[in-house]
């Protein structure tokens, strides 16, 4: 059984302006030691997406629909005492902005235990011992003098680490990260990629990924999503996506990505916004900006289809396979020699 | 096109530390930038790439002369303007222009667009106002924006259309160099790509030379023919595009390139990058001599931490230079190799 199972997972919020629905029919499971990499730009509901699964949304004004079951218990819909024993000791998460998320005005020591406390029925001292711990775990040198100082005292890359020790210390079995290292250096990124690597090869726990940037997933996932406006549009094994993806959307993601060994050319560029959810486009979401777009687009929505190259790459797309293929391989070769060059 | 647009030597910002409310005593510096020597052909693009607190702003801030520079020496278009009054400036600030990082915070939200756009056009008194309307009107269309949008305020437009908004109130009065800092990290990948083709177009159109600053290394490779890596306030490499990405030559900029994420699971996974120790270190006290010497794979005692190395010539190509004592001798290279070159490589020819 999958450690996370998502199931037509819908939310919306009732806003002034009207309904906006930020996350529609999102499906997928996750099984411990694996890496789900979920991949969308702003608005296109990844964050949305997994805040729900936390349970962290306004039930005063959000409406949310399908199942999350983790361990096969459905969290949907549990109480507050409940649903609180499970976020941070069973699900931990991490947010992307490490200075905003720490209390500046309290120790990193005091935070950590505050952790522990809440869900282990121990000793202050016993929980300053696990702050510690956790501390040297993550890498932080000198952990017991750090664990009396603040959130100020510590760097970027230093604070994101608090930050992973605190969702970590109470060893949960799911990791959802979201955008961990956008705020960061690429040297600092590097570590802390090489770090989550580490702590989820010891834990085996399941990390879920919320990036814009193609190449952490590529690094780092063994599957991904791709969200557009609040709906996967694609979903496979990031082998799979990378060399053979079927949607326009996910081909003009690859191809906008200014590459190590591309320079000088123009980037291929998608046209237009991105959609907005209070008004969202009738029929695909991204017709509006696709240069394939035809009437059925238009007016149905594409259902997720499985894929040619396996059982398990599912995306939306009114297409037909030859013109997919056709238009992919054109484009990978295109982005290959690029790449050769 | 080989006429020098801009010379920059020796450029130092240096900004006091302080102690005390009534007698303030000056207890330190901040040295933000300590040293920096370029030069810009007209037409050109120059990438600078850093990581945060690397001093490539206020180096941008000091050309433009938004910052007092501390000293050093800023020459552009043949003239020096290092010490220029605010009269004086204001007239060399025709020609030079910037664009912002962040859409969001540099356009005032209580202007409409016209206005926005059309600033530049009042402050130098360029034309009457029909006259600055219909320039207003032709810079949206320019960029890529709906000149019926003219009465529109900030808010009403996305992020990418925005930082169109910045380029079009940058290209108002037909500068000869824009600086550019951060122009598209805000900004999400499939727009990103928008704003960098436009950013290309209209140097091939309008023969703008750009100062390009960013973090992004991918991005800096897309849009620079030159390329120059800062780290505590001192450029440690400068070189051709292709040079210094093919062939870096700074441990630094060697560890830059191979940090960053690769979007291709195959090659990705199975390189082994070299992943720098900790963190950067404060620039109010940095580290002695070489800068990097600290997290650097081919420290060598007594030489990196002894004697700061200076910009040379590495490499075959020209213009190639690196301020290291012990330079790659080739890339990619991984952590051990990178390791077992210290010490070995002769210092330099002189």
């Amino acid at each position: 059984m999958a450690t996370l199972e998502v199931k037509d997972l819908s939310t919306s919020f009732r806003t002034d302006d009207g309904i906006v629905k930020a996350v529609s029919g999102v499906s997928f499971s996750l099984d411990a030691g694996q890496t789900l990499g979920v991949v969308g730009e702003s608005g296109s509901g990844k964050s949305v997406t997994f805040l729900t699964v936390m349970g962290l949304v306004d039930p005063r004004s959000a409406q949310v629909g399908g199942s999350v079951l983790l361990d096969g218990e459905q969290m949907l819909g549990l109480d507050k005492d409940r649903m609180r024993q499970i976020r941070g000791a069973r699900i931990g998460m991490i947010f992307q902005d490490p200075m905003t998320s720490l209390n500046p005005v309290k120790t990193i020591g005091w935070q950590l235990e505050e952790a522990v406390l809440i869900h282990q029925d121990v000793t202050r001292k016993e929980a300053r011992r696990q702050a510690i711990e956790i501390l040297k775990e993550v890498e932080i040198p000198r952990a017991e003098a750090r664990v009396e100082q603040y959130p100020h005292q510590f760097s970027g890359g230093m604070r994101q680490r608090v930050m992973i020790a605190m969702a970590l210390i109470n060893n949960p079995e799911i990791l959802i990260a979201d955008e961990p290292t956008t705020a960061l250096d690429v040297t600092t990124q590097a570590q802390i990629l090489r770090l989550m690597n580490r702590l989820q090869e010891e834990h085996k726990m399941a990390i879920v990924m919320i990036t814009h940037d193609l190449g952490v997933v590529a690094e780092v996932a063994d599957d991904v999503i791709v969200m557009y406006g609040g709906k996967v549009v694609e979903q496979a094994n990031v082998r799979d996506l990378f060399s053979g993806a079927e949607m326009p959307y996910t081909w003009g993601l690859l191809g906008s990505l200014p590459r190590l060994n591309s320079a000088g050319g123009r980037l291929e560029q998608i046209p237009g916004q991105p959609p907005s959810l209070l008004r969202p486009p009738s029929g695909c979401p991204f017709h509006p900006r696709c240069e394939y777009v035809m009437n059925a687009c238009r007016t149905d929505l594409p259902e997720l289809r499985v894929s040619q190259h396996g059982e398990e790459h599912f995306f939306r797309c009114h297409l037909d396979d030859e013109t997919r293929s056709r238009v992919w391989t054109a484009k990978r070769a295109a982005m290959l020699s690029e790449d050769a060059a | 096109m080989a006429d020098e647009l801009l010379r920059v030597e020796n450029l130092q910002k240096h900004f006091p530390v302080t102690r005390g409310i009534v007698f303030q005593k000056q207890v330190g510096s901040i040295k933000a930038v300590d040293g920096v020597d370029f030069t810009l052909t007209s037409g050109e693009t120059l990438g600078v790439v850093g990581e945060s607190g690397c001093g490539k702003s206020t180096m941008a801030r000091c050309v433009a002369r938004l910052l007092e520079p501390t000293g050093g020496k800023v020459t552009f278009d043949g003239q020096d303007i290092t010490h220029l009054d605010r009269s004086a400036m204001r007239a060399v600030r025709r020609d030079m222009m910037m664009v912002f990082q962040d859409p969001y915070a540099s356009l005032n939200p209580r202007k409409r667009v016209g206005s926005i756009v059309g600033e530049p056009l009042d402050v130098h008194d360029v034309g009457t106002a029909n006259e600055r309307k219909r320039r207003v009107q032709e810079l949206l269309e320019i960029v890529g924006l709906n000149p019926e949008h003219y009465n529109r305020f900030p808010h009403e437009f996305s992020g990418g259309q925005r930082q169109r908004i910045g380029i079009a109130r940058a290209l108002a009065i037909n500068p000869k160099l824009i600086i550019c800092d951060e122009p598209v990290s805000a900004l999400d990948v499939s727009v990103q790509a928008q704003i960098l083709n436009l950013l290309k177009d209209l140097q091939a159109d309008f023969g703008l030379t750009y100062i390009f600053i960013a973090h992004d290394l991918n991005v800096v490779r897309h849009i620079s023919d030159r390329v120059m890596v800062m780290y505590l306030g001192r450029a440690v490499e400068l070189g051709s595009r292709d040079d210094l990405y093919v062939e870096p030559k700074h441990p630094y900029t060697g560890a830059l390139l191979s940090a960053v994420p690769i979007a291709d699971p195959e090659a990705g996974r199975s390189r082994r990058p070299v992943v720098l120790e900790g963190d950067v270190p404060s620039p109010l006290n940095p580290p002695a001599a070489c800068h990097f010497h600290p997290r650097c794979p081919r420290f060598a005692d007594g030489t990196c931490n002894v004697e700061t190395p200076t910009l040379r010539p590495v490499g075959q190509g020209s213009g190639h230079s690196a301020a290291c004592h012990f330079p790659l001798e080739h890339w990619p290279m991984t952590d051990d190799e990178m390791r077992q070159g210290r010490g070995q490589a002769v210092v330099g020819a002189d």
